[in-house]
């Protein structure tokens, strides 16, 4: 098992991601013994992309730009509820060929995470089966170690 | 006075002698880009790859309901060498949002991922056959197979003078087939490839064998987290459609003077689609003899369900061990 002081945050641009990052800020702002990932996942590019010209390198560069700003604000919430600088780390991927939550599922295994936190947007029967849930899916695979599904 | 010049030698035997040359007022044109597709017609050339293929007409599609509308870039073609019917599809980009349930999905038409498709299911006979090759300006066009068949929704409707006739008789052949063409979408999604467009129209009974085969694989859609999830709304369709032979909505069973006020007072939202709230899922509420089973697996697409599928792997899994049981 994982030690559950090696945090992964999965972010976006979303509420729920700052309720997250709030929540996970107040748990653990009095621990010295942390280490914190910020983790943002985009999406391949649509199916008409590279019809319409689209440059996969233009499309990445975009994506990291708008997940520095994601990260810089994510940091800004850890660091008002007392986190360390010095324990906060940033990892941007692209979700090649997997869906967003087997992507974060890779990193926590590959980075041994021992608690893996999500926001939780709230979403419909409907919505779930067609555009999916990365919280309930890290739910349901949680097997070695701890999710934290932030509502 | 026809300039037959313009045409290779090779295929003018066949192209001057064919009715719809014969029968045109105006000269046959030669098209080697076929971006333009509007302004091919029927007569015409399209030279693709190394073949040359005369336009005889138009292939159709409707949604269930709405009038057949011709569809210019899928001409029915005569290839001037070989002398076999085909069907060409020639390079069309189109993107719209499809509304399910009031939820907005964005669906691409995708030659090349069409292509793809052809190229890994060749040989296999559960898929439309075919080839991809591009012309002079570099569009992918897909040159098919005639499916010599029946679609599944008209085949379905001719059997059984009942449902009850049909679901005792030959339900069970069908689920058999069915479960091919469902290992048939699992193929694909191993490879990271949708089929697109799953409809009970799309899947045609070999008038041969009885084999199902799927059709029309051009339809694509942006779903990063859920990337097969129309397919596997497609599938539950198809199966539901092969239980009941027809779907209903709450309307329908109202009207239906064998089901009526009795059979609909026993509905509520839960039986209805997961997705889209306009047909009865809960079959076994309609016919009861429909074993529990088989309406189980239906249920994971309703309103009322815990339990959604997340692959076409669990849905096939649950057919066969259903179709082990009656």
């Amino acid at each position: 098992m994982a030690r559950w002081e090696k945090i992964l945050v999965a972010v976006d641009e979303g509420e729920t991601s700052l309720r997250a990052l709030r929540y996970v800020g107040r748990m653990t702002a009095a621990m010295t013994d942390l280490s914190i990932c910020l983790l943002n996942i985009y999406p391949e590019p649509p199916p008409d992309f590279y019809t319409n010209g689209g440059v996969l390198a233009v499309y990445q560069a975009e994506k990291e730009k708008r997940a520095d700003m994601i990260f810089a604000e994510a940091e800004r919430v850890l660091l008002e509820a007392g986190i360390q600088p010095g324990l906060i780390e940033r990892n941007t991927l692209l979700a090649a060929g997997k869906t967003i939550s087997q992507m974060v599922l890779d990193v926590q295994r590959e980075g041994n995470f021992g608690t893996v936190v999500v926001g939780k947007r709230g979403v419909s029967k409907a919505e779930e089966f067609l555009f999916g849930s990365i919280s309930n899916a890290l739910a349901r695979h949680s097997s070695s170690f701890t999710t934290w599904v932030v509502g | 006075m026809v300039d037959w010049n313009r045409f290779p030698s090779h295929i003018l035997p066949k192209l001057k002698s064919h009715y719809a040359v014969k029968s045109m007022r105006r000269e046959p044109k030669l098209f080697g880009d076929t971006s333009n597709f509007t302004s091919i017609d029927y007569g015409d050339v399209i030279h693709v790859g190394d073949r040359y293929f005369l336009i005889v007409g138009y292939t159709k599609e409707g949604r269930f309901g709405i009038d057949e509308q011709p569809k210019q870039w899928v001409p029915k073609v005569y290839d001037l060498e070989s002398g076999e019917r085909k069907i060409a599809k020639l390079t069309f980009h189109e993107t719209y949002k499809l509304t399910i349930g009031g939820l907005e999905v964005t669906c691409y038409r995708n030659p090349e991922k069409e292509a793809q498709v052809i190229e890994l299911v060749k040989g296999n006979p559960f898929f439309m056959q075919g080839y991809s090759a591009l012309d002079e300006a570099g569009n992918l066009v897909r040159v098919l197979e005639v499916v010599q068949g029946m679609r599944l929704d008209k085949y379905l409707e001719n059997m059984g003078a009942t449902h009850k006739e049909y679901f005792e008789i030959h339900c069970k052949g069908m689920l058999v087939n069915f479960l091919d063409s469902v290992r048939g979408i699992s193929l694909l999604h191993a490879h990271g490839l949708k089929h697109g467009d799953i409809r009970r129209d799309h899947i045609y009974v070999d008038h041969e064998d009885g084999r199902f085969r799927w059709i029309d694989f051009d339809y694509d859609f942006y779903l990063p987290e859920r990337p097969f999830a129309l397919d596997l709304f497609g599938l539950g369709n198809v199966l539901l459609f092969i239980l009941g032979r027809k779907n209903f909505r709450p309307s329908d069973i109202l009207q239906d003077p064998e089901l009526g006020p009795e059979v609909f007072a026993k509905l509520d939202t839960n039986d209805l689609s997961l997705v889209a709230a306009d047909r009865v899922f809960n079959m076994q509420k309609i016919y009861p003899y429909i074993p529990d089973c088989l309406n189980d697996i239906l249920l994971h697409f309703s309103a009322g369900t815990d339990v959604m599928y997340d692959s076409v792997d669990e849905f096939h899994d649950d057919l066969v061990a259903c179709i082990d049981k009656i």
